[in-house]
């Protein structure tokens, strides 16, 4: 876990700080300086919407030393009522409540620790409402 | 200029597995050797050497060519080129390239990669976080199994693709495996050990992904005019066609999760360089790192219709001289899955088949083979289509 690139993505990991593009008016995700539909350098920062819905959604059992305490845990792609698509970690439930179509809103929480004296990764998360 | 003819020459294979006394710079070494043995020509008529490899080894040399040439004792440049799992794929298409241009007329090339030495948890997840959105996926915490495992579900609910079809992709794949002796599982697999096997991301079970392993595999490339210039090759198989192209990486910028876009464009290119349509092609290796990698490639590559694969799979059609022998190999789920390696042992058995010096795995009749090899979930896709000795561009 290198602390620039922590510094330099905050906006987008702990904001969720995206696009919306003044020529196509689409809202995308993460953060670009180029409309990545039309191209336009016409953008400016948005904060996505905080609430949306469970599109497709599975579970982890393995993965990085960083994030395996946290296992077994749910990932999704969520559409967010905004109709930008981000991809999240389901928390705050069951393993087994969790349904696709679900309604979830944006919470932060510790992504990964590196060891017992290493640098904590915070970003967003998804709880069911 | 009428278009150069390219043609494979010579193929070396080391066998798939758990290697522990060769570093990733001998097993290549150990492939390239075998491929100029087999081509028959003198080692420096090799004019350059590209490499693919996803990561280099836990000797963090990522110009694993010097090791390898050095080994082999062949001095030639050397390049090392990435694209994820696809990277033999993505040296084998830039040798294929630079014979085209008329820059080379004898060019080698190697896929290797060596993850038996990654024992500590989660080396080899951060590998394969590398081959998906590694900002937006993998440090939000998906990881390239539950990716797969969304667009396996994502069929299921589409096309009611179900668990037994799923299923029958491994067990046919392990079935042709038995009679590859490079193979790294030469045994049969029976559908319940699938069916009944713990869910490691649900819908997908602890035997349905491929294994990653150590193993090298290498190709000769050539000219028509340095073929004519040396006797003592035997053997020049055509490559009639060879292409790629790119997808967003991210699953959630793609529109449709139950079709790999950049499949269907990369071979739609391929199929027109060689001027042939799908239902010409009669045996192909394809990406099967998961059950659903193999369904959507065979609906993707135009071989059965869009949400048709799983059936086709479950009635036999994909089987060794069925409709379209699919994986006659064992594909990457029986021979094994050294990530760079993988695209150029695809290769490799379609040069066997049209030989026909794949023994047990021989099928019957062929013009026309096929490779797919697969970066992450799609985000690249390399498509080669190979023919007969005879045939002709």
């Amino acid at each position: 876990m290198e602390p620039p690139k922590i510094w330099r993505e905050k906006r987008g990991k702990y904001l969720a700080i995206g696009i919306e593009c003044s020529d196509c008016m689409t809202k995308q995700f993460p953060f670009t300086e180029n409309c990545t539909k039309c191209g336009s350098e016409n953008v400016k920062e948005y904060k996505l919407a905080t609430t949306g819905k469970i599109l497709h959604f599975s579970i982890v059992t393995q993965t990085t030393d960083e994030m395996m305490s946290s296992t077994p845990y749910l990932i999704a792609i969520i559409e967010l009522d905004d109709g930008v698509k981000i991809t999240g970690q389901i928390v705050d439930c069951n393993l087994n409540e969790v349904k696709e179509g679900g309604d979830v809103r944006m919470v932060f929480r510790v992504l990964a620790r590196n060891g017992t004296e290493g640098l904590i990764r915070y970003g967003y998360k998804f709880a069911p409402i | 200029m009428a278009k150069r003819n390219v043609f494979i020459i010579g193929t070396g294979i080391t066998s798939f597995g758990e290697s522990y006394e060769n570093s990733s710079g001998k097993l290549a070494s150990k492939a390239l050797t075998l491929a100029i043995e087999n081509s028959k020509i003198p080692k420096e008529s090799v004019q350059s050497t590209f490499i693919g490899s996803l990561v280099s080894g836990s000797n963090s040399q990522p110009t694993i060519g010097a090791n390898c040439l050095r080994e082999s004792n062949i001095k030639t440049p050397h390049v090392r080129i990435e694209a994820g799992n696809a990277s033999g794929s993505a040296a084998f298409h830039q040798a294929y390239l630079g014979i085209l241009s008329g820059v080379y007329d004898c060019l080698a090339v190697v896929g290797v990669e060596k993850l038996s030495d990654f024992v500590n948890v989660g080396v080899v997840e951060r590998i394969l976080g590398s081959t998906i959105d590694y900002q937006w996926e993998f440090e939000m915490g998906a990881t390239l199994t539950s990716l797969y495992a969304i667009l396996t579900k994502a069929h299921m609910k589409e096309f009611q693709t179900t668990m037994e079809q799923l299923a029958s992709v491994p067990v046919k794949n392990h079935k042709n495996g038995v009679n590859n002796p490079n193979a790294q599982f030469r045994k049969e697999i029976a559908i319940e050990r699938f069916l009944n096997a713990k869910r490691i991301a649900d819908p997908i079970g602890k035997f349905d992904s491929a294994a990653f392993c150590d193993g090298s595999a290498s190709v000769i490339l050539a000219s028509e005019d340095f073929i004519l210039h040396n006797n003592d090759i035997s053997s020049k198989i055509p490559i009639l066609g060879s292409s790629y192209a790119s997808d967003n990486l991210a699953l959630h910028h793609r529109n449709s999760l139950t079709e790999l876009n950049a499949t269907k464009t990369a071979a739609a290119t391929a199929y027109k360089m060689a001027n042939i349509k799908p239902e010409n092609i009669n045996v192909a290796e394809v990406h099967d790192s998961y059950p659903i990698g193999e369904i959507l490639a065979i609906e993707d590559l135009g071989f059965f219709r869009k949400g048709e694969g799983g059936k086709a799979a479950e009635e036999g059609l994909t089987e060794l001289n069925g409709e379209v022998s699919i994986n006659t190999s064992g594909g990457l789920k029986a021979r094994g899955d050294p990530f760079g390696a993988t695209g150029v042992a695809q290769i490799i058995e379609i040069v066997e088949q049209m030989r026909g010096e794949a023994g047990k795995r021989q099928v019957g009749s062929i013009n026309y083979g096929l490779t797919q090899n697969v970066m992450g979930t799609g985000a690249i896709t390399y498509v080669n289509v190979l023919g007969k000795e005879e045939v002709k561009k």
